[in-house]
This record gives C-alpha cells, sequence and structure tokens, in this order.
C-alpha cells in the first residue's frame, strides 16, 4: 500500500497543476440567500467560442450556443441580414472557417449533427453492466453533498469538521445502499482509499494509468458532472482567496469522483479496457475546433451584429434636449437594465428631471448587519472586500433590538418544536386548523408587499471624516456628478418583492452582493447630507449648495414602486420638493408596470404586475435582466428619450471630467465585468440550460437553504431557472454577448486593456464588444480584438429599415 | 329543503361530476396557455367546494343519511354522509381549491398545462367519491381511480428517470393494496351479506361478522398500511418530488389519507379485531419514530416534509390502533392542512434558513433543564387536563396525551436552557401552555363531533395495556434523546446511525434492487 502510494513515476507537482487548472475551470455558485450572477465561462475567457465549444463538445457533449434553427429563424426574419454573416465570417478565426456565407445559410437549416461526451469509467461501466452507474454516483453524491453544505435545514446536521474528504469518507464507508444496487465491496473500497485527498488523486491516477495529457478535460469532466455542488465549492474557495486564505473543498471533490471511478474501474476494467483506453486517448489530444464549432460561432456571431445594428440606429436617432438650467430634481439608480425603463417614465412625466446610472452599491463596499442579527452581510460587488462596517440602528434602538431578538428566537423555538421527533405530533394536533387561515391568506394573495424597514444604518466603527470625505468624493467623480446639484437628489438602490421564491436574491441588486440596496444608499444619503463632509467636498472644488438633500430610495422592481426614505434625515424646507418627487414616482411607477405588463404573461393591467408580486404560484413575477444586451457609458443625454427597452446598462460617464481616465478604468475594471457575468449567466442559462441553468421551478426542491435541486435529489442546480429565461412559448433572454459602448477616446480604452490582461481577454476573445461612442453618442469605432479598431459604416445602418429598430 | 329528498341526498356526487368535466375541457385543450382553463378548473373545484359546505350544512340541520344506490343490486353510485365522510369531504375539497388555484398560475407556460389540469381534476373527483362512498362498490372503484389518476401525475415529466423509480414503486404497492382492499370488500360482503357500507358499520356495532369480519379487519388493515407508506413501504411515498408541487401538495394532503380514511370508515369493524389493532399500533408507533427521526437528517426541504408525513400518518394510525378514531380524524384534517401549506411554500425554505441564523446560536438544554422541561410539562399536562375531565378519558386517551407533552416538553426545554433569555422562556411558556390548551380543546371538539359515527373505545386488556406502556416509553425515550440532541448527536459513533437513518435503513434501495430500478432504460 505505501509503496503504492509514493509514486515514484507520478510527477506530483505537475498533477497538482492539472487539478488545479481543472478546478479553476468550474465558474462559483453563490448560495441563494444572496445570489448573484457568475459568467459560466469564467475559467475560460482566456479561449473564444470555437475553443469552448470544442472543450465543452469533450467533456460534456453539449454546445455553447443555440440550437441551429435559431439563427435560420433570425435569418428568414431578417434580423440577421447577409451582411451581418459577411462581417462575421470575415471576422471569424481561420480554423473550421467555411468558404463563404451559402455554407452558414445551408448549415442553418440543418440541425447541428449529435455530440457525444467522451465516456468516463462509469459510462463505460454502465453500458457492460446495465447498471446505471453514472446516475447512482449523482444521486449518491448529492444526497451526501446536500446535508455536508446545510445551512440550517436539518436539524440533525451532517458533520464537516475535517475537510469534505473527511466526510465524505466517514458516510461512504458506512452507506450500504452501492452494496445494495450491485457494487460489492465499495465501503471497503473507500476504507482503504488514502486517508488524504492529494494521495488519493495521485492513487487514482496512477491506478488508471491516466497520462499526464489527459489529465485537464478528464478532470474538469468529473467536476463538470458534480454541477453547482462542485460549483459552490468553487465558491467557497473563491471567498477563501478573496480573504486570502485557501480552501480544498473541490481537490476533495475530484478525489470522491476518482475513487468511484477506480471503483468502477477494479469491478469492470476488463469489460471496459480497450474503451477507456480510446478515452484516455481523446482527453491527451488537442481540442480540436470542427467546421461545426466555426460555423456556429460566426452564426452567434452574425446574431450579435444584427442586434447591434439596431443600438446603432437606436443611438443615431437625433438626442433630444440640453440641459444648462438646474434639475427640478436629480434621482440616480443602479445601472441594472431594469432602471432604464423606470428613468425614462420619469423623464418623460417632467423633462427637467435628470436621472443618472450607477453601480447600485453606490460605491461603498458594506459589511452590514441587519437589525437584531448576528449575520453579518456582504453588500457589495462579489469581486471585492469590504470597506467599510456598517449596523442597522444604533444604542437608542437598544430595547427593541432585543426583543425583537427574542421575537426571533421564539419563532425559531417554535419551529423546531414544529420539526422534530415527537413534537411535530403535537404541533399538527394543536396547531392543524390554523393552517385554513394561512391557506386562505395566501392563495388569495393576501400578503403584504414587505419593504425593507430597518432603522437607519449608521457607520459602526465610525470612520474619521477625512476617510468619509474622500469616499463621496470618489463616489460623486465615478457618478460624473460633481455640479449642478438639484434641490432635490434621489440616491435608489432597487430590491425584488417576491414571495415563496427561492431564487428571490437572484432578483436584487447583484452589486449589492445579491441583497436589496437601500442600506447602500441611505449610507450614502447620510454621508453627503453631512455638512461636514460637505465643507471638505468644496474645498476639493465639488461644491453642494446648501439647500441641496440627499434621499435614499428603494427601487422595487416587481411592483416599481420607489420607498423613499425620507424619516432618515430632517426635511427643513423641502416638504415640498418631496411631496412632488412622490407624485412623481407614482406616475413613473405606473408608466413603467403598464410597459412591463406587455412582456410579463398572462398578466392584465399595470395592477396585474403588483399582484403577481404577492402571488405564491407565481413562477415569473419579473423578468429580472432578461434580455440585457449592451452597456453605455455616456452621459445621459445620449440615450434620453430613447426606448432601451429595458435591454441596456446605463452608467452614466463624462470622459471631459475625467482626469488621467481614473473613472473610465474603474468603468472598464468593474461595473463591465459585473455586467459581463450577468449577460454571460443569462447567456450559459440559455445556451446550456442542463451545465448552467438552474433547472425547472415546477420541480424546484431547496436543499440546506443555499441551492436547489430537482425532484429528489441528485446534481444541485446553479444559474437562472428556465422559467428567468423562458415564457413558456418563447425565449425572453436573446442570448446575445453584450455589447459595451463608452463614450470615450480610443486611446484610453486601449490603454487601459493593455493594463488588465483579464479585462482584455474577455473583448480580445469575444465574450464582450466594445464600441466607442464619438461625442454626438454614434456607435463610431468597433473594437477589433488586439488593441485595433474599426471604423462603423454609420451611413449604411441609416438605410436598414427602420422598423427593425430596437 | 328541497322537494325531492332522494335527490338531494345525491347531491355531494356533483362535486366529483363538474371535476370530471373540468377535466374533459382541460385535456381537450392544447398548449402552454390554454384558454379559460385555469378559471373553469377554479370554478369546477370552488363549486365542489360550496357542494362540501351545502352537504355539511345539510348533516348539522336534519343528521347523517345513506343516500339510494344510483345502479342495482348493490352495485353503482350512493351517499353515506355522516361526520366522517362530510369532514373528509370539505377538508379534500377546500384542499382541492387551493390546489387548483396554485396550478393556474404555477404551470401558466408549461406545454402540457391542461393534462397536468385535467388529472389534477380527476384525482380529486375521485377522492372525493371515494370519502362519500356508500357502497363497496363504489369505495373500491373510487380507491383504485384515486392511484390510476395520481399514477399519471407523478409521470408528468415521463422522461425523468428518477420519477420512473418512484412511480414503479408506488404502482407495485399500491396494486398489493388494491387486491387487499377487493379482498376485505369480498370478506365484508360476505360477512355481511351487504355491500351498503352503513348496515356493515351497524351490523359490525352489534358484534356481528364472524371469522370473516376479522379476516376483513386485517386486509383493511393491511391495505391502510400500504397506502399510509408504513415502514418498510414507504419508499414510494419519500421520492416523488419528482413532478410539480400541487402533486405534492394533494398527494400529502389527500390522497395519502385514503389508508386512515378507510380505518376510520370501518371502525366499527376494527375494533372486532383487537389482534389487527394491536398490529396497528406497533406499525405505526414504529413508523411514527422512525419517519420522525428520518427527517432529523434531511437537508432537502420536500424531502423532510416527506418522511414528516410518513411519521405523521403512523401517529395517526397508532391512533386508530388505539381505537381513538376521533383523534385519527383529527389528526388527518390536521396534518392535511398543515403539509399542503407546508408543500406550497416550501420555496421559502432559504429565507427560513437564514432567518433562522440571523438570531445567534440556539441555545442547548443539558440534562437538568430538560428534566425540569418535562416536569414542567407534566404539570402543564395534569393542570390543563382537570380542565378537560380527565377522569371521564380512555387509558388510551390519556397515554396519547402523555406523548404529545412530550412534545411540549421539548419546546420548553428550549426556553429553560441555561443560555436562554428570561423573554425566551416565558415566551416558550406560553407557546406551551397555548398548544396543550388547543389541542385539548380540539380533541374534545373531535370526539364531540363524531359522536354516534364512530365506537367508542373499548377498555384495554392486557395486551393494549402492554402496548400502550411500550408506546408511552418509547416516545418517551425519543423525546429525551431529541430534547438533548446536540449534546450527542455529532459524537463520532453516531455518525454511522445518522448514515443508516438518513437513508431510511435502506428500504428503497433494496426496493429498488428488487424493481429494477437502476438498470438503464431499453432505448438509452
Amino acid at each position: 500500500m505505501q509503496n503504492q502510494l509514493t509514486h515514484p513515476d507520478l510527477d506530483l507537482t505537475m498533477l497538482n497543476q492539472a487539478v488545479d487548472r481543472a478546478i479553476r475551470a468550474i465558474p462559483p455558485a453563490w448560495p441563494l440567500a444572496s445570489s448573484v450572477a457568475v459568467n459560466p465561462f469564467l475559467g475560460q475567457v482566456d479561449e473564444g467560442l470555437t475553443q469552448l465549444a470544442a472543450r465543452f463538445e469533450r467533456i460534456a457533449g453539449a454546445s455553447p450556443t443555440m440550437p441551429r434553427h435559431w439563427y435560420a429563424a433570425q435569418i428568414a426574419k431578417g434580423d440577421i441580414t447577409d451582411n451581418d454573416l459577411i462581417d462575421a465570417l470575415a471576422n471569424a478565426q481561420m480554423a473550421g472557417r467555411p468558404n463563404d456565407i451559402g455554407v452558414l445559410k445551408t448549415a442553418a437549416q440543418t440541425a447541428r449533427p449529435q455530440i457525444n461526451a467522451v465516456p468516463t469509467i462509469a459510462d463505460l461501466a454502465a453500458r457492460v453492466s446495465g447498471i446505471d452507474w453514472p446516475g447512482l454516483i449523482t444521486e449518491r453524491f448529492g444526497a451526501w453533498a446536500a446535508g455536508y453544505f446545510d445551512e440550517g435545514q436539518a436539524l440533525w446536521a451532517a458533520p464537516r469538521a475535517y475537510g469534505a474528504y473527511a466526510a465524505w469518507r466517514a458516510v461512504a464507508t458506512h452507506d450500504l445502499t452501492p452494496e445494495i444496487i450491485g457494487l460489492a465491496g465499495f465501503a471497503n473500497h473507500v476504507a482503504a482509499a488514502p486517508e488524504k485527498a492529494t494521495e488519493a488523486l495521485g492513487q487514482a491516477a496512477k491506478v488508471l494509468a491516466l497520462p499526464p495529457a489527459a489529465w485537464q478535460t478528464y478532470f474538469h469532466q468529473l467536476l463538470n458532472r458534480q454541477g453547482g455542488w462542485a460549483q459552490y465549492a468553487r465558491y467557497q474557495l473563491w471567498q477563501a482567496e478573496l480573504a486570502g486564505r485557501t480552501d480544498h473543498t473541490l481537490h476533495d471533490f475530484l478525489a470522491i469522483q476518482l475513487i468511484w471511478e477506480s471503483a468502477l474501474f477494479a469491478r469492470y476494467g476488463q469489460q471496459i479496457a480497450a474503451d477507456w483506453q480510446d478515452a484516455k486517448a481523446i482527453h491527451a489530444s488537442p481540442l480540436i475546433i470542427s467546421t461545426d464549432h466555426a460555423i456556429d460561432a460566426i452564426l452567434q456571431e452574425a446574431a450579435e451584429r444584427g442586434a447591434q445594428r439596431r443600438l446603432a440606429l437606436t443611438l443615431a436617432a437625433p438626442a433630444i434636449g440640453a440641459r444648462d438650467s438646474r434639475p427640478a430634481m436629480q434621482a440616480a439608480f443602479c445601472i441594472d437594465v431594469r432602471s432604464e425603463i423606470f428613468r425614462r417614465a420619469l423623464e418623460s412625466i417632467q423633462p427637467s428631471i435628470q436621472t443618472l446610472g450607477f453601480a447600485g452599491f453606490f460605491g461603498l463596499t458594506a459589511a452590514h448587519r441587519r437589525f437584531a442579527s448576528d449575520v453579518i452581510e456582504h453588500r457589495l460587488p462579489v469581486l471585492l472586500n469590504p470597506g467599510l462596517n456598517s449596523v442597522a440602528g444604533g444604542p437608542e434602538q437598544a430595547d427593541a433590538d432585543h426583543s425583537a431578538r427574542y421575537k426571533a428566537r421564539a419563532a425559531r423555538a417554535w419551529g423546531r418544536f414544529k420539526l422534530a421527533a415527537v413534537s411535530s405530533f403535537a404541533f399538527v394536533e394543536a396547531t392543524g386548523p390554523v393552517y385554513i387561515a394561512k391557506l386562505l391568506h395566501d392563495a388569495l394573495g393576501m400578503t403584504k408587499n414587505k419593504i425593507p424597514d430597518d432603522p437607519m444604518p449608521r457607520l459602526d466603527p465610525a470612520i474619521d471624516l477625512q476617510t468619509r470625505i474622500n469616499m463621496a468624493e470618489s463616489v460623486l467623480r465615478a457618478m460624473s456628478l460633481t455640479s449642478n446639484f438639484a434641490r432635490l437628489v434621489i440616491l435608489a438602490g432597487h430590491g425584488a418583492n417576491v414571495v415563496n421564491n427561492p431564487h428571490a436574491s437572484a432578483l436584487h441588486c447583484g452589486a449589492c452582493g445579491g441583497y436589496s440596496g437601500e442600506v447602500n444608499a441611505r449610507l450614502l444619503a447620510t454621508l453627503l447630507n453631512d455638512r461636514q463632509v460637505r465643507d471638505g467636498l468644496s474645498a476639493r472644488g465639488i461644491i453642494i449648495p446648501t439647500d441641496t438633500l440627499f434621499i435614499a430610495g428603494l427601487h422595487d422592481t416587481t411592483t416599481d414602486q420607489l420607498t423613499l426614505f425620507d424619516q432618515d434625515c430632517p426635511l427643513a424646507d423641502h416638504d415640498a420638493d418631496v411631496n412632488s418627487a412622490k407624485l412623481w414616482l407614482a406616475s413613473a411607477a405606473r408608466i413603467t408596470r403598464a410597459e412591463r405588463a406587455l412582456r410579463l404573461p398572462h398578466s392584465g393591467n399595470e395592477q396585474s404586475v403588483v399582484q403577481r408580486s404577492r402571488n405564491w404560484a407565481e413562477v415569473r413575477p419579473e423578468w429580472a435582466l432578461a434580455g440585457c444586451q449592451a452597456f453605455i457609458a455616456a452621459p445621459r443625454l445620449r440615450t434620453s428619450g430613447k426606448s432601451l427597452e429595458g435591454r441596456a446598462f446605463l452608467h452614466d460617464y463624462d470622459w471631459m471630467q475625467d482626469k488621467n481616465f481614473s473613472v473610465l478604468e474603474l468603468i472598464m475594471t468593474a461595473p463591465v465585468i459585473v455586467a459581463s457575468w450577468i449577460s454571460l449567466q443569462y447567456y450559459g442559462s440559455t445556451v446550456m440550460p442542463d451545465h448552467f441553468g438552474g433547472g425547472n421551478k415546477l420541480i424546484h426542491n431547496v436543499v440546506g437553504g443555499m441551492g436547489v435541486v430537482e425532484g429528489n435529489g441528485g446534481v444541485m442546480r446553479a444559474g437562472l431557472p428556465w422559467q428567468s429565461v423562458h415564457d413558456g412559448e418563447k425565449f425572453i433572454h436573446q442570448p446575445l454577448r453584450l455589447s459595451v459602448c463608452i463614450e470615450a477616446p480610443r486611446e484610453a480604452m486601449g490603454e487601459i486593456l493593455q493594463r488588465h490582461d483579464q479585462v482584455r481577454a474577455l473583448f480580445d476573445n469575444g465574450w464582450l464588444h466594445l464600441f466607442a461612442l464619438d461625442q454626438s453618442g454614434h456607435m463610431a469605432w468597433r473594437y477589433a480584438g488586439n488593441l485595433q479598431w474599426t471604423a462603423v459604416d454609420l451611413p449604411e445602418l441609416a438605410q436598414a429599415p427602420l422598423s427593425k429598430a430596437v | 329543503m328541497p322537494t325531492n329528498p332522494a335527490l338531494f341526498e345525491l347531491l355531494p356526487l356533483l362535486a366529483p361530476l363538474v371535476l370530471i368535466l373540468a377535466a374533459i375541457f382541460s385535456f381537450l385543450a392544447k398548449g402552454p396557455r390554454p384558454s379559460l382553463i385555469p378559471q373553469l378548473s377554479e370554478a369546477s373545484a370552488l363549486t365542489s367546494l360550496g357542494v362540501a359546505l351545502i352537504a355539511t350544512g345539510s348533516l348539522m340541520a336534519s343528521g347523517p343519511y345513506d343516500s339510494q344506490t344510483l345502479g342495482g343490486s348493490g352495485i353503482g353510485l350512493s351517499v353515506r354522509l355522516d361526520a366522517v365522510s362530510a369532514v373528509m369531504f370539505l377538508l379534500v375539497a377546500f384542499i382541492g381549491w387551493v390546489v387548483v388555484r396554485y396550478t393556474a398560475t404555477y404551470l401558466d407556460g408549461e406545454p402540457r398545462h391542461g393534462a397536468f389540469t385535467g388529472w389534477l381534476c380527476l384525482t380529486l373527483a375521485a377522492v372525493i367519491l371515494l370519502v362519500v362512498s356508500g357502497n363497496l362498490f363504489q369505495l373500491v372503484l373510487a380507491w383504485i381511480a384515486t392511484s390510476l389518476f395520481l399514477h399519471r401525475l407523478l409521470l408528468f415529466y415521463p422522461e425523468r428517470v428518477a420519477a420512473q423509480r418512484a412511480a414503479a414503486k408506488k404502482f407495485v404497492t399500491a396494486r398489493v393494496a388494491d387486491l387487499a382492499l377487493i379482498a376485505a370488500s369480498i370478506s365484508l360482503a360476505l360477512a355481511y351479506n351487504t355491500t351498503n357500507i352503513a348496515d356493515i358499520s351497524a351490523a359490525a356495532r352489534l358484534g356481528d361478522g364472524g371469522m370473516l369480519a376479522i379476516m376483513a379487519a386485517a386486509l383493511l388493515a393491511f391495505a391502510a398500511v400500504l397506502k399510509s407508506a408504513q415502514f418498510p413501504t414507504h419508499g414510494w411515498l419519500t421520492e416523488v418530488m419528482e413532478t410539480p408541487t400541487p402533486v405534492s401538495a394533494l398527494l400529502h394532503a389527500g390522497v395519502i389519507n385514503a389508508g386512515g380514511f378507510l380505518l376510520i370508515r370501518f371502525a366499527d369493524v376494527m375494533v372486532l379485531a383487537p389482534g389487527v389493532l394491536a398490529v396497528l399500533v406497533m406499525v405505526g408507533g414504529a413508523s411514527a419514530l422512525f419517519g420522525g427521526l428520518v427527517m432529523l437528517t434531511q437537508p432537502a426541504v420536500k424531502t423532510s416534509l416527506a418522511w414528516s408525513t410518513l411519521a405523521q400518518m403512523g401517529f395517526m394510525i397508532l391512533e386508530c390502533g388505539l381505537a381513538l378514531f376521533p383523534l385519527a380524524l383529527l389528526h388527518i384534517v390536521a396534518h392535511s392542512l398543515y403539509k399542503a401549506h407546508s408543500f406550497l411554500s416550501s420555496g421559502g425554505a432559504v429565507e427560513v434558513v437564514s432567518a433562522n441564523r440571523r438570531p445567534g446560536p440556539v441555545a442547548i438544554p443539558n440534562a437538568r433543564s430538560v428534566a425540569r422541561a418535562f416536569l414542567l410539562a407534566l404539570a402543564i399536562y395534569i393542570s390543563v387536563s382537570l380542565g378537560f375531565a380527565f377522569a371521564d378519558k380512555s387509558p388510551q386517551a390519556i397515554a396519547l396525551g402523555a406523548i404529545l407533552i412530550f412534545g411540549v416538553a421539548y419546546m420548553l426545554a428550549q426556553g429553560l436552557a441555561d443560555a436562554a433569555p428570561r423573554a425566551l422562556t416565558q415566551r416558550t411558556v406560553i407557546f406551551a401552555l397555548a398548544s396543550s390548551i388547543s389541542y385539548f380543546t380540539l380533541q374534545v371538539l373531535a370526539v364531540w363531533a363524531t359522536q354516534g359515527a364512530l365506537p367508542v373505545t373499548p377498555p384495554p386488556g392486557p395486551l393494549q395495556w402492554g402496548l400502550i406502556v411500550l408506546a408511552v416509553i418509547s416516545f418517551a425515550m425519543v423525546a429525551i434523546v431529541q430534547a438533548m440532541f446536540p449534546l450527542w448527536a455529532y459524537h463520532p459513533a453516531a455518525s454511522g446511525l445518522r448514515v443508516h437513518l438518513s437513508n431510511g435503513f435502506y428500504a428503497n434501495a433494496i426496493f429498488d434492487r428488487l424493481l429494477g430500478g437502476w438498470r438503464l432504460s431499453k432505448q438509452s
């Protein structure tokens, strides 16, 4: 045994590197209590779509593009023109590229040839034994992982003290299921496996005679089969690394999967030897880009060019109005595409209202404790570490805090009474009839919409004045809001309002870490209303008039109600301003709901949009960011009055004010990245729903309070559920990679790309498209990769039929 | 009052009729958004709820009845309306309406929305036919139909392998239960020379029936045990989350009750066979404790609810075994309402779990607090019982009360933990008092409402005494173990037990093996 473990002919360093690469090929998945969108191809941004297609064909038998008929339908409708095809073809990589667009059009008419993943040992064992080993492994692994990651569903939690591998071994050496189904001796096999995951990996590599070249895609394949479980383990690594630590969970997961493979190999090795040799040979060979991969990628690019053409038309329309006088009100929203509809509605009511777009955490990276809570919530983009601590309420609310805690703890004791053995019988007999009322209440949708109403958040510990002035200055400059302040400035975070929805947090603000955004907005409003901070700001050239008042708000994206936290600060002489603001906001809400109702299934008038937020059976309470296509960083005047249909992230940016282009750099490295994660999550959940989609909401079963599985168990499903991208008849999300349009000098953008390899990879490899807007907001230049730009042929755009406009 | 009482007595049959009509229209509707189907199905469910209310009203006004039979020579449709059927009818119609209404929104956009609604309405119709049955023929027919319609719902996503695996287990169990019920019905018909359920009950109450009746009781018990998913035939119940949530709600709140309903419906026959009842006490009691313990280990919300159903059905069967039929009926009603709501709102589990984490760690009681909690619970039991005419109660009822009070002790133990603040202690004591008073009140109500419809609990013999003591002791043990749970559950020695428990002692794996559940299907 000991001899086997030393592996004289195995390069352990190389093995560990391959394992690490496989681990980093898996995207992280956040727990559902605070979930954010993640780019499912995070580990593959260094390659393009064709390479990715070849990779996923090998490991998963899946394609990262839509079925061919989807493109054919767009060609037939004229959404993809011949020019789009020609341009996409010209821009394509050489490998596998067809000669002309005739080939593309024919290919679009025919289904993509069936593709199959390389079989694992479990697959091969299933073929020769007739027993569904891959299914059993998935089921057993899921049953264990659900317990291991449980955040508090089971009263008797599974042990997890010594790491995943040890915890799994303790379970697998007792579990009789594999033996009963037909793998005699599995528990012993596990008991005999090395005590450390690293050694188990080495042993498996040796026993399975894996050539080093085969490691990476084979390991990636095994981890990919664990679906959301592996992604959640990857999240643990992400969090650990953000905090400067490391985590071995995913390591352990690979070892577990390899122990299954070696156990099945020990049992069926003889029968599958030849097929296993073939499989290893494929894993060891380089990825080959086929003509089909190239065709799919070109068709996808053509679809994106079609959408860009329509966006260019919209942006080329003449801009409305100019601004010189003091606005009637200013309202800053999150760049979230849902804000675009509301902002347009608000401006339409009163053109002298100015709206702005900025990342919804308002630049304050708060580690926040809710009222009467011990849990620290990271209300900030998941790429960052918290920079300040805040808590709801102060010493004056201490009594209320205590009594709220007792209430919550008593409710928790009651919940345990409901679930525990023996007491659950008493619970049922004592309280069953109460559920008549509960059933009536919920069936009739009588639940009130809950609006976050914690006491005002405050910084805890407090931050010194100089730092606060710095924070205020950088936020205002990043918003391009440094002059011409209105009397009333609303800072609106956003959150959703849904019931009985495991994915509720996915509808909240991604920039606030999957929480609603009111805390950050309230913190910023307090900061900017502070006299001392204002004095400090005026010394730095930002003069906020004394009659300017900042008020935080919360845009409820499900009902479009915008709540103002006007009790946070003395209104003084702003009563009238606040009152008219409330009227404007209420009208804007009605207009927004009416526009959204057209897109939501089985909805009637705008009031029905409010009702659906309370319906416990509603699986499509709102469309969230479905449909997102573009990111525009420019002054609002370039886009105001033009309908972007809730498909664009709008970030205010005025490059003329941006010394050193530091704000531009911030935008390209933070909000653009967040937007790309969102766009690519929608993309992945649409084109590869079995791998990167959240599955069918109708059969979701919440596990451990942190994820969902479909039905009885098995793979945890991360990503967006099917119902979030499809309305039952058609896709609501068009899977198009995001077009980033920035009004800034090309040289400045090029320099920033040069400094940030990861950002540049996104653009160079086609995960994002980049356009430079000219000073009239037209899409003038297209980034062609490799720091090159090509001029966009605007006159030609103007000739395109107007009916095709976005 | 209506002009034709004979026709009025058949009114409850209108409920399944409108549901069947709604089902027909639903089957005809194609596409992901069939127009009017949501409205039509909900209207039919509301109509049956209205019929159930009228029937209950007539029961309260003019007493139980037994309608004429549509059909001949004891074979056909007839209605037996008494406290048992009226309560079940109301329950099923109410939950049916909630589930149909939920479905209308939940299934919106689903390609087979119409078919789903159709099978749902048919299943509901069959359950209503079952609970209002006046004769054995209708009872058997509705029993089998319920299971077959439900089978179609369980396989709503026929391509799901796990759904096939669960449905296969369910199918086998259900067919065995069908055979048992058919055999029981034949025995009853032969023993009492009639298929009329009211006549059978009346004769059985006089002590008639002989050996055939005892055989029938055994077969009924067997069918009920299978239908209530009692250990070790529970496999099909804990794996049927493979289909949209409304099916789980209907299954766990409506269909699963068929077994218990059977025992209560034929309570007069059952009390003729004390031996059979004794077996029910053991099977039910064991399943209640087993299911309750397994549930503790389940990390998935719906799976945990399914194990809870198994336990609750076990407790109900235990109550039947102790001949506490009114309490069993109360348990069915209370559990159904609770479980329907729990399934339909199971999407809130993420929020529930995170809310539980916010107020900080749970205070863990030590042995002394647990002992104090049990003494306090006992004091509550005695004082509350004095108010509810303790002395009149059967020993079975007193024992059951004791078992329930162990649960209350768990609540108190949480509040009495050393780390628990005073305010928490006060609240848990209030909760404990309120739930004790509530369930004794409900028990009194249940006994009062079913007076005459259900037999009086017979005085226990030596066997019954033995079982009562055994039951009280085992529930007490589990309750103590549960209360002191975190102190021992994470000991390494307990981890093996946890693995076996969380897998339900492998009953499912063995069943799957027997049925070839993990064989690859032919086409793949």
